[in-house]
Parts: structure tokens; sequence; C-alpha cells
């Protein structure tokens, strides 16, 4: 009974109104902010998740072990993987492509990858060239598809970069 | 056995006293987890895994090897039984190592899916793990003996299913290993099952290796068409083709296991060989065309050569054995139409006036209930691995074996007696066997074995049978090119009728029992294949025929094949070299697993079978293509929508039979006698492409056997080439016989 009055009264005062044009009055007043992008730009999260990478060991090897895990736990079937037995006896991908279009940026691959092989990094300014299938493999660009050899060269050139990203996430994780 | 009441988890069961109490927790859709425990081996108990509490017992016990007895309360949920499981998987797995990524078995994993509910998320265990380092066990298994948790089955189904203990544990605690005895790896015809037993990664399949995962595939019920037993299987498949093959349950057909000829043959499905385009020959070069095309060439053929000289008795149609029912019945359906009679499948039979007649009248799953068996000319295991089990099964539970062969072979069983007699004296033993059966039971004695002796050997053969309440004479493949094949299988049915035996007829192969059905015969004016090569006929249609392979006058069949004006129509699924040279029209036609079907039993069963995959390229179901050929030829009564109609107007039919000799000739002849047979993983195309199976020991089999007085009168020595194939020196095969297992195509058969 109680409440219910209170609640009247509230209603009547427009008081979650007047709480919100509070806030509206304050900013007016506040220091504006403008990133000039993409001369600047504003600070990423380690967590942040964008294009993907294939990571090697230092010794050169790739990580990968087509364990198929990614590809199994991606909510929109984004990956899509073939492997084989190598030369050497190991269980190695032929064929490991993500379609970008399909992919929805969730991390889940990470998460359920063994062996840190396939990663998110923070990169997230590029272009789609060429056919679907990325074939005409300008350098460092790619189609909607991305393959193997091209997740391998993301992951060559910033190394440095996902291993920094890892170091700072590692104490919450 | 009493009906008896247990209670578990609280609810009141019913079960039979002394049952196990992991059957009963099965049959009611309770879980245990498990390891070491199948149904089909013996109980082993060594797993610990399926650990419950027993109300009254101190300790947990294990369900594998608890016995119910009334009133016995049981909780396989309480804190007792989910303690004492816990703590054995935590034991279980300190040694296996942590690589379920690269692991084949990841995703289908007993021991994946039962440490998800029973292990811990962390490991207490810091001391370094066990590593074993893996021996090469051959073509098809492939080993990672780290990941062995020691549950024993593989150990338990060489020593009871396989009947060769190949594996076995040797050291103790933390130094046990199971490995295989003998250096040369796996020999087993039935060592794929090993596969499917492994509940961990320690056994996969290596043709299979790395190439998916579990749940990548779509499963399709299918049926194995390499030999009379139709053994139940899923073909794994994905994206189009057949993966991998793994055993369905069936008890009545072929238990829980299945031969590795049918395990992995599908491996030929992707060879390079495969036939994929129509192709018609113009002037004598090979042209590729479409489907009308290639039809309309062959219709314009069989036209000129057959139809417009009207002399449609001179069309004839061969098959392969390994063509469905629906194959069959089409094709002998459009030569009836077009009024010829001209139809046979049994390429491989020497002499057509003698062949072999015999009904079998027992049930697969009979087999295991028989007390005594007499074999004739069968390398059992090798030729019909599934009927060989059965046999094992009951020769374990009791049953006598007799045996007469030409040559000493492998058995996995004990045999009562092993009499090898040369393929000339075959005949004459059995009418002494029968002789000795009719004195048993004092009937008169014919007067065609009035010069027959009674020898000891055919006494206690005779008096085996007489006084066996339920046994089988089996009549196997070697008969089929002897001599007196006819009447040898006319007295095993004498001999049968008079001892009260049933009979067994596996001298026939692959699904020969559907052509049969389906009247796949020479009818009435119709003539026999042998009679068909040299009865200079104008046209020909071929259904997965490679002569050098299916005939047995090889040479004679591609001559007459091979005749200027000859039309040859060959629906083929794979290329070959004389194949080409003799036809004037290719059809690219599907392979096992490609089309649907029906494959025949030795019992009569008819089991039918959908297609798996579609046929790869240009290729087509032979029986669409067979509808459609009829269709052109404007034959009446071709209205088939799918096969399945097919089958239910074969099954509506009347059989046709054979005609057959009813004569009994029981003379000894003096010559030399040629089994000719091909080795085992190479009796039909698909095995043949198979490379893994030609890569095992059995799949190397080429050899012509003799002894040494047989080599010295043939004037052959070790290694020289027999007809074709070399000639090993064998005091086990009898004397005047060439044994003969040739695993590649061979030109001179006599």
């Amino acid at each position: 009974m109680i409440n219910s009055i209170k609640k009247l009264v509230k209603d009547f005062t427009l008081s979650e109104l007047r709480g919100g044009m509070k806030i509206t009055a304050k900013e007016l007043f506040n220091k504006k902010i403008t990133v000039q992008y993409p001369e600047e730009k504003t600070p990423i999260s380690p967590r942040f998740r964008g294009l993907h990478a294939l990571r090697r060991y230092p010794n050169g090897e790739e990580r990968c072990i087509a364990c198929k895990l990614c590809e199994a736990v991606c909510p929109a079937n984004a990956i899509t993987i073939e492997s084989e037995v190598r030369d050497d006896g190991t269980r190695r991908t032929t064929q490991y492509d993500i379609d970008l279009f399909k992919c929805i940026f969730c991390g889940f691959c990470e998460e359920a990858c063994p062996v840190d092989a396939i990663v998110e990094t923070q990169i997230f300014e590029y272009a789609f060239v060429g056919s679907r299938d990325g074939n005409d493999n300008t350098k460092g660009q790619f189609g909607s598809i991305i393959t193997k050899d091209q997740l391998l060269e993301v992951g060559d050139k910033n190394e440095k970069m996902i291993d920094q990203t890892r170091l700072e996430d590692s104490k919450y994780k | 056995m009493a009906d008896i009441e247990i209670e578990i988890d609280g609810n009141i069961v019913n079960a039979k006293a002394g049952e196990m109490l992991i059957a009963v927790t099965d049959r009611e859709g309770i879980s245990v987890p498990r390891f070491c425990y199948h149904k089909k081996l013996s109980i082993a108990a060594n797993c610990r895994m399926c650990l419950v509490d027993v109300e009254g017992a101190p300790k947990p016990q294990p369900a594998c090897s608890t016995p119910i007895a009334d009133g016995m309360k049981i909780h396989t949920q309480n804190e007792k039984a989910k303690a004492s499981q816990k703590a054995v998987m935590e034991f279980l797995l300190i040694n296996h190592p942590l690589d379920c990524p690269i692991c084949d078995q990841g995703g289908e994993c007993e021991l994946q899916d039962v440490a998800m509910d029973y292990g811990s998320d962390v490991s207490r265990f810091t001391e370094g793990k066990r590593i074993v380092v893996d021996s090469d066990i051959g073509a098809l298994i492939q080993t990672d003996m780290t990941r062995c948790i020691h549950c024993t089955r593989c150990v338990r189904f060489g020593v009871e299913i396989a009947g060769i203990m190949e594996m076995g544990g040797t050291g103790r605690g933390e130094d046990m290993k199971i490995e295989p005895f003998l250096s040369e790896g796996i020999q087993s015809e039935l060592s794929g099952n090993m596969i499917d037993v492994c509940p961990v990664g320690a056994l996969t399949s290596k043709p299979f290796r790395y190439e998916l995962r579990s749940w990548q595939m779509n499963a399709v019920s299918n049926i194995a068409r390499h030999d009379l037993v139709g053994s139940n299987i899923y073909t794994q498949t994905y994206k189009g083709k057949v993966k991998r093959i793994v055993a369905k349950d069936n008890d009545s057909v072929n238990e829980t296991w299945i031969s590795d000829r049918d395990r992995f043959s599908y491996e030929g499905l992707s060879h390079v060989n495969r036939l994929l385009t129509p192709q018609i020959k113009v002037e004598g070069t090979w042209k590729e065309v479409e489907w009308n095309v290639a039809l309309d060439f062959a219709i314009r053929g069989l036209a000129n050569n057959v139809f417009n000289t009207h002399q449609s008795d001179k069309l004839g149609a061969l098959a392969s054995n390994t063509a469905t029912l629906e194959e069959f019945y089409l094709l002998q359906k459009i030569l009836r139409e077009v009024g010829s009679e001209n139809i046979d499948h049994r390429l491989n039979v020497k002499d057509l006036d003698h062949a072999i007649s015999l009904e079998s009248n027992i049930k697969l799953a009979g087999l295991e209930g028989i007390d005594h068996a007499l074999v004739i000319g069968s390398n059992l295991r090798l030729e019909q691995p599934m009927i060989s089990h059965r046999l094992r099964k009951a020769n374990l539970s009791g049953a006598s074996i007799d045996v007469i062969n030409a040559m000493a072979f492998d058995f996995n069983y004990r045999l009562n007696s092993e009499n090898i007699i040369s393929p000339s004296q075959t005949a004459a033993t059995l009418a002494g066997v029968l002789k000795s059966v009719l004195q048993n039971t004092n009937i008169e004695v014919p007067d065609y074995l009035a010069q027959i002796e009674v020898s000891d050997i055919t006494t206690q053969l005779a008096e085996k049978l007489s006084q066996s309440d339920n046994s089988v004479i089996v009549l196997g493949e070697h008969i089929i090119n002897n001599p007196q094949a006819s009447s040898i299988a006319n007295l095993v049915g004498e001999i049968a009728q008079y001892s009260n035996s049933t009979t067994l007829n596996v001298s026939a192969t692959a699904n020969s029992m559907a052509a049969n059905m389906a009247g796949f015969v020479p009818g009435k004016d119709g003539l026999d294949v042998n009679a068909m090569l040299t009865a200079d006929l104008k046209a020909y249609i071929l259904l997965d025929v490679y002569p050098q392979y299916d005939f047995h006058h090889s040479i004679q069949a591609v001559e007459a094949l091979s005749n200027d004006d000859t039309f040859v129509i060959s629906l083929n699924s794979f290329k070959d070299d004389i194949v080409s040279e003799y036809s004037d029209v290719l059809l690219p036609i599907a392979s096992f697993y490609e089309t649907s079907g029906s494959h025949v039993n030795i019992e009569g069963k008819i089991q039918s079978f959908a297609a798996a995959v579609n046929a790869p390229s240009d290729a087509k179901p032979a029986w669409k293509v067979l509808k459609v050929l009829a269709d052109l030829l404007e034959l009446p009564g071709f209205h088939y929508a799918d096969s399945a109609q097919v089958t239910s107007e074969v099954m509506h039919q009347s059989h046709k039979q054979h005609t057959h000799d009813e004569s009994i000739d029981v003379k000894v002849k003096r010559d030399v006698n040629i089994i000719w047979q091909k080795s085992p993983y190479a009796v039909d195309v698909l095995s043949r492409h198979a490379a893994s199976l030609q890569a095992t020991k059995i799949g190397q089999i080429n050899s012509a056997s003799m002894n040494k007085a047989t080599a010295k009168k043939l004037e052959v020595a070790q290694n020289d080439e027999y007809l074709g194939v070399p000639v090993d020196i064998n005091e086990a095969v009898s004397n005047n016989c060439v044994f003969v297992n040739a695993n590649h195509s061979t030109e001179a058969q006599s």
C-alpha cells in the first residue's frame, strides 16, 4: 500500500526524468573529446578481438595441430579445416580457412585452442580485396576468406604485438 | 534361471539370477561407467571403473563381475559408488597423456566421456608419466600405446574372437605393456575390430589417421557385399566421400564384428582408376561423350548387330557377383524382354555342365548351436571370415569339426581331424563317407557305391555325422572347379539327408545368392557363360566384369569379346585396359556404397541398403543405367521410380534355378588338379583397389602351392612361375594338386 503511494508520487513529480536531465546538464559544461581518427587512435584493450592470426613456436614450427576444436566451437561455422599426416608423422592442417564475412569475432576459437595457435589480434583496419576466396593475394590483403598462409603471415608480422597483449592479459586469466 | 527382483537406486528391477549386474543396468538404461567390460568378450574386471555400492558388502563391487542375487540392493549413484569411481578415474588418468587434440579417438573416446563425468579438473600427479615406445603392427592399425589403459579388450578379442593371440600384456605394474608378440604385426582377418573395441586412442585406424573428427561425418547404415554374409555396417561419410566404415550390431548376421575386407575396402572408392565419364569407341579411338550420346550409340550398336538382323539370341549378358539384386534383375529382364536367355554370372566356373547345386538350410546364428561340422574344400577363415567365426564359437562350446581339404590351412580352432586329400579323390572319399553312413543306418547301398572302399577315415567321418544331433556339412569354394564338382555336391546332399545333417554351401561368392534369386541364370534355350564364349555372339552387355580376374577361361573370354563384329557394352566402375580394348561403349557406374540395392546372404535374407554417397563425376547407379537402357529399347514394364520398386517386383517372382547335373561320378582320376582362386583381398574390384588391404600379409598372398612330388611332375622349382604365379613348394598340399591364390590379374588358366 505504502509502496504504491510512493510510486505514484514519484511518477507524478517526474523524478526520473529530472534525474536524467541532471546528467545532460552536467555534460553540457564538461570538456568535449574528439578523436581525430585515423591520425589519432584510442587505446585498445589487450582483450580486443580483431583480425585472426595463426602463430608459430619460436623455432618456426606452426603451432596448429589440426585438432579442429575451433571449427567445432565456432558458432558461425566460419572455420574450415582439412588435415593430414605430414611427412614427419605429425598431425597438421592442409587447409585452414576463416570466412571473415561469417565470423562474429566472438573469440571462442581462441578460447578453444589448446596450443594458442589461432588468436585474434588488435588489428581491425583491413580491407577485403580481390575475389572471395582471396586468390589474388596482393601483399597483406585478402578476400573475405582468409587462408592458412595469410593467417600465418599475419601472425609472423605481428608476433610481438600478439605476445605483448597475451602477456598483459595473463594476470587476469 | 529364475526371475528375481533386485533394487537398483531405489527402483525394483526384474532380472535373472546369475546375470552380471552390469548387464542388468545396461538393459535398464542405468549408466555405469566401464572400460574393460564388453558384451561380446569375457569378463576381466581389471579396470575397476564400474564399481558400485552393494548393500551388505564391505567394499564397492565391480558391476561387471558381480552376479546378482535375490533381494540385492545396489546403489550406482551414492557417495560411496561415486567416490570410488572418481578414485579409479584419477588412477587411470595418471599415465594417460593429455594429447586429446592430436588423438584420432578424440570425440568418440570412452575415456574422454567418462573423464568429463568422473574426472577431476586438476591433476594431483606431479611425477613423470609413463611412455611406451610403439611398434608398427601393420598397414591397418595405428598404435599409440602410451594412451593404453590396460583394459585388455584387444587381448581378449584376439584370444576369444580372432582366435590368434597377437596382442598380449608383458611386464607388471608400471612396466606393463600391451604389445604384439610377433614383429610381423597383426595378421588376423578380423583385426580391424580391435579398433572398435579399444576404448581409448591406443589402437586407431591407419588409413583414416588424422583425417577427420567423428562429429564431422554422417553415418549411413549399409551392407557390405564382399561375402555371403552381408555384414551390417555404418558408412561414415564427409562431403560426399566414404571416409570410414565401422561395424553395426546385428546379432543374426554379424553380431558386432566385421571382417577387415568389409572395413577397409572403401579406400578403393577414391582410387584414380575409377571410370568417370561415358565413352564410345569411334573408329578405334575412345571419345568421352555425354550420357545420351553414349546410350544412343549403345542402342544403335545393339540394333545393328542384333535386332535388325533378327538374331536376338546372339545377345548375351554377363555380370560379376558383386552386383546388387536389382541390377541382376533388371539386366536379365532386358535380355528376356528382347528375346535372349543368354544370361550368366558364374564366370569363375570352369565346367558348368558339372556345376555345384546345393541348398543351404541353416541360419548363420544357427551355426553356433551345432555340435559337429564337416568342412569340405574351404579355407574358411580367409574366404568367409564371419561364417568361420560362428563355427569357431560352436567349436569353443564343444562342437567337433572335421575338415577335408586339398591343403592344410590355418584354422583358428581345434580340428577333430584334418584330412588332406587330393582333389581327384575328394569325390571318392565322400562316396566312402556316404557308404559308411548308409551302412550305419542299414540302408541299401546303391550300385554306384559298390566299388567304393570304406576306410578308417570315412568310417570315422561318417560316424561323427551320424552320431551328432545337430551337424552341418559346409561345402567350400575350392570344389567349384573340381572336375567332379556336381558329384561332390550331390554326394554332400545325400550324406546330409541320410545322416540328418544340415548343409551350408559357401562355394559361391559375394552376392551370387541375389543372382539366383533374380533369375540371372541362363534360360531353357539360353547359353551359359562358357557356351556363350564359344557361340560367336554378336553383342554383349557386361556388368562390372574384369575378364582377367573374373573369368575362369580368361584368355578365351578376352578373345571372344575382342571379336571385331562383336558389339560390347561395358558397365564398369573402374577403368581396365583389357576392358577398353574389347568394349565399344563404356558406361561408368556406381561402386559399393554409391548405389541403393539389396544383398541376399547365404540364409536367403534380403538386406536392402541406401546409397551412402553419390557416385563420383558422371558415374550413375547401374540399376538406373539399365532402366534407361530398357526405356530406350522401348521395352514395356520398366517404370521404376526407385530401386525399392524393383526389389518388391523381384520378391513376387518365382525363382529360376540353374539346371544341374544329378548324376554322381566317383571315379578317381590321376591327373594334376588345380584349385584356382583369387587371394582373399583380390576377390572383387573394390578390394583390389584398396591400398591398405593390399599392403597386408593376406593382401600379398600370391602363390601356387604344391608339394615336391607335384613340382617334379610339372617340372617347376621354388619361385619359378607356374601359370604366372610364383611357385611355393609346400608339403601341406596334397599330392597331384596345385593350390593357386593369385592377387593380380592372370591370363593363363587351365
